[in-house]
């Protein structure tokens, strides 16, 4: 009986006394979202006392979260998610032709999976069986829906016909190319077994083989890549491919402090999910409009709808099923990582930060981790951020002319906020 | 493909050249090599530029550098490339770099394209070009690292701890796909699709390579089937030659070169390649002095020349009868079985071939101190 209650005050003398991460992140989230923060019966802390007494504190602390998200913080626009959500329903309720986001998407990726088997050239049986192993029509192909969404989004907008160039459909086929060659090398470096329901191509081939096969699909699309003949796009998509390596680096390491480590947390996440969503919306806006403010909106969607996607992928982690995900839960505590809902936790129960530091390696850290999370507000707090993402995002992409792709977008962060898988 | 192999190679006067460059292997090679490259270097300046600093410096890298250290004593591949990074003579790990930016200087500038200024020409090179030249060899560098990943499910207890080779691993995937993710934004900043295409395709060919040499590599394959002469042709062009001639081509692409020029800096590095690659393989069946332990791949260019000519029954049985009790071939056996047969020999002719070839490819560029080190760098992998 003693235990809760120690952690019950802990948890509060923490909320009181440390300008931690939570704070800084409050603080900036709470800036423009207080109200509809405290509306969604958000926890203690963000009507704590003496949360409005030092806010220079820990703003300065964290210039660089701020820097990151800076678009979170740089409009103040307190109403604007109500007004949003309005303008959304409206959208939703008299629109009679809306469909979903998938649906709509469609008929630009009927011949996605052919298209990229083809430009996987190569003449030895086997190393094609690799190659085309996970090109199998089973992924979501979540990253070619948004690029083909945007391109059609923005061809509108730049008052064109919506049908997509020959040069964005490639953006659409090289961004799920350059996805599969990491999560290829992934597997191996995590050691995974099995992905998507299947055995992973380390696993039947061995390590060996399955690098090669991730080297050999970054070459095709490097190879389609260069085929578009635009150089700023070659290099908005080649800034992924550095971004995927220094992101997989970023998780080596842990950050001794609660500020850096959320920041890297948040770096981490941009570079090794966000950036390529966020450099293909890029590239197809490049490709149809020479205006940099609209490449810059194509971007920051991408960007925080990327993020978002990736915290909740996070949080799912904890919450979903073992089948759901086609991988085991608690994976990322397994393999020493330390994520959102960690992270979040670890405010509440200071005990998790020796566990972060040793990677949750000694015995019974995996699932003492486990156990503080589900007890802590780590997994709605990671929600909630992943929410301000979507936010923003839907911000951004409704400065976009209107059309039926841009309003599948807008739905689109609702989608990504509440899968369940 | 296989009757253009022999029909060259029966062109070329076997008994005389072969004997004469017999009589040249007592010279040690290696040293010479050494020399002919470093001479080269001078040519084109200090070929290290900033991108592979940058690389070799970042977080990323140290961060590398510094995990392996935790791998010393164990079997990883990962641990003796690293040492040949900073052991090895470095010649050879340059190599690639240099042929670019000799060929680069040997086709000198080019006048009439517009938007290429000689001024920013550093000793006959354009930057681009340099760049290119380290784009090269930090590619080459990614797969010298990729080759080493170790299979897992082959690992003994005579490979150390399996969590050690599991870390080699995630070290190993991580600095090759570093390096190659730099290669790739070095490729972007070169402004030209082309070679983005070009250099994006040397890097599809050398896995298709790599991935051949694995497969023939295994013991069940040596002894089942193996390749023939022409298909070993192909893929160590693959592995070992499709790069260098692509950014020899690249270079001159870079430069706004003709397409003839193009043409022929390709088959420069094509041919230079292979004819590199027979002069590496043919090494320990040169200098074997009696008593020395030998070891050589059963898929280096003398054994595949020897199986073609004994054919597959003979060599069957050379093999059963090199068999020792560790289920290990004396190598000394096979050795004096290749030597006594043409397969050495044919080998040396078809290095031969290559390193004319590859002179043969630059005769066109204006003479110049860079040209005759490529004519140097294309004599010495004839030489023993």
């Amino acid at each position: 009986m003693a235990g809760p209650m120690w952690r019950q005050c802990r948890r509060w003398s923490t909320n009181c006394t440390s300008a931690s991460l939570l704070e800084t992140l409050w603080h900036f989230n709470c800036r423009s979202v207080s109200f509809s923060a405290s509306s969604l019966g958000w926890p203690s802390w963000s009507s704590r006392p003496g949360n409005e007494g030092q806010p220079s504190s820990s703003t300065q602390i964290n210039p660089k979260i701020l820097n990151f998200t800076s678009s979170l913080n740089r409009h103040k626009s307190r109403l604007l998610y109500p007004t949003l959500q309005s303008c959304c329903c409206r959208t939703l309720h008299s629109d009679a032709k809306l469909k979903d986001p998938f649906t709509l998407a469609q008929k630009d990726l009927t011949s996605l999976y052919d298209d990229i088997k083809k430009e996987l050239f190569v003449s030895k049986e086997e190393l094609k069986s690799l190659c085309d192993y996970y090109f199998d029509g089973k992924g979501k192909a979540i990253r070619p829906m948004i690029v083909v969404l945007m391109a059609r989004a923005l061809n509108i907008h730049s008052n064109r016909a919506g049908d997509l160039l020959p040069g964005q459909r490639a953006i659409a086929m090289i961004s799920e190319m350059i996805h599969t060659a990491s999560l290829v090398h992934d597997d191996v470096i995590d050691g995974s077994d099995k992905r998507r329901g299947k055995r992973t191509i380390n696993e039947v081939w061995g390590e060996r083989k399955a690098i090669l096969a991730g080297d050999f699909i970054l070459s095709a699309a490097s190879m389609a890549l260069a085929r578009i003949g635009n150089n700023t796009v070659v290099k908005v998509l080649s800034q992924v491919i550095e971004d995927l390596v220094r992101g997989e680096f970023m998780q080596l390491g842990s950050k001794e402090n609660e500020n850096e480590r959320f920041k890297h947390y948040l770096e981490k996440t941009f570079k090794k999910t966000a950036s390529l969503i966020a450099n293909s919306c890029k590239a197809v806006s490049i490709l149809v409009n020479s205006d940099p403010e609209v490449h810059e909106i194509a971007y920051q969607y991408g960007k925080n709808v990327g993020i978002a996607f990736q915290l909740v992928d996070d949080v799912l982690d904890f919450t979903s099923g073992a089948n759901h995900l086609g991988k085991p839960s608690a994976a990322d505590l397994k393999l020493g990582l330390a994520t959102g809902p960690v992270l979040f936790a670890c405010q509440q129960f200071p005990e998790l930060h020796a566990m972060i530091m040793r990677r949750f390696s000694s015995n019974g850290d995996v699932d003492r981790a486990w156990q503080y999370v589900l007890q802590s507000d780590g997994v709605q707090q990671t929600n909630f951020l992943a929410q301000r993402y979507c936010q923003e995002a839907i911000r951004q992409i409704s400065m976009l002319r209107p059309s039926p792709e841009r309003d599948a977008l807008i739905r689109l962060t609702e989608m990504v906020l509440t899968r369940d898988k | 493909m296989l009757p253009t192999t022999w029909s060259r190679l029966s062109c070329r006067a076997l008994s005389s050249r072969g004997q004469r460059t017999l009589s040249l292997f007592s010279s040690s090679g290696p040293s010479n090599w050494s020399k002919v490259v470093s001479d080269a270097e001078k040519i084109v300046g200090y070929p290290t530029s900033f991108m592979s600093l940058r690389c070799l410096l970042s977080d990323e890298l140290s961060n590398v550098a510094m995990h392996v250290r935790k791998l010393v004593g164990t079997q990883h591949p990962l641990l003796s490339t690293a040492r040949g990074f900073v052991y090895d003579n470095r010649n050879n790990l340059q190599m690639r770099g240099v042929i670019v930016l000799l060929m680069s200087k040997a086709a000198g500038p080019n006048h009439a394209a517009s938007d290429l200024l000689a001024q920013d020409m550093v000793s006959g090179i354009y930057p681009s070009q340099r760049n290119l030249a380290e784009i090269t060899e930090l590619i080459h560098t990614a797969f010298l690292v990729h080759r080493g990943i170790v299979n897992l499910k082959e690992w003994t207890v005579s490979d150390g701890p399996l969590k050690d080779m599991q870390f080699g691993n995630k070290m190993a995937i991580l600095s090759g796909d570093f390096l190659l993710a730099n290669a790739c934004t070095g490729l972007a900043q070169l402004n030209n699709t082309k070679v983005v295409e070009l250099i994006s395709s040397a890097i599809g060919d050398l896995v298709q390579g790599i991935y051949y040499e694995n497969s023939n590599n295994t013991e069940e394959n040596s002894l089942t089937g193996g390749v023939d002469v022409a298909t070993w042709e192909e893929q160590t062009f693959l592995s070992h030659g499709a790069l260098l001639a692509k950014s020899c081509q690249a270079a001159m692409e870079l430069a706004k070169h003709d397409k003839e020029s193009q043409r022929l800096a390709y088959k420069y590095g094509k041919h230079l390649s292979l004819g590199h690659k027979l002069n590496s393989d043919l090494q320990p069946f040169m200098k074997s002095s009696v008593g020395e332990p030998v070891s050589f791949s059963l898929s280096a260019a003398p054994v595949v020349f020897h199986r073609q000519i004994v054919g597959q029954e003979r060599w069957h049985q050379q093999l059963q009868q090199a068999q020792t009790l560790r289920n290990q071939p004396d190598y000394s056996k096979l050795l004096a079985a290749v030597k006594s047969e043409k397969g050495m020999s044919s080998a040396v002719d078809l290095c031969c071939y290559h390193g004319n070839k590859a002179l043969e490819a630059i005769q066109a560029f204006p003479s110049s101190e860079a040209r005759s080190a490529l004519e140097n760098i294309a004599s010495a992998i004839t030489k023993f």
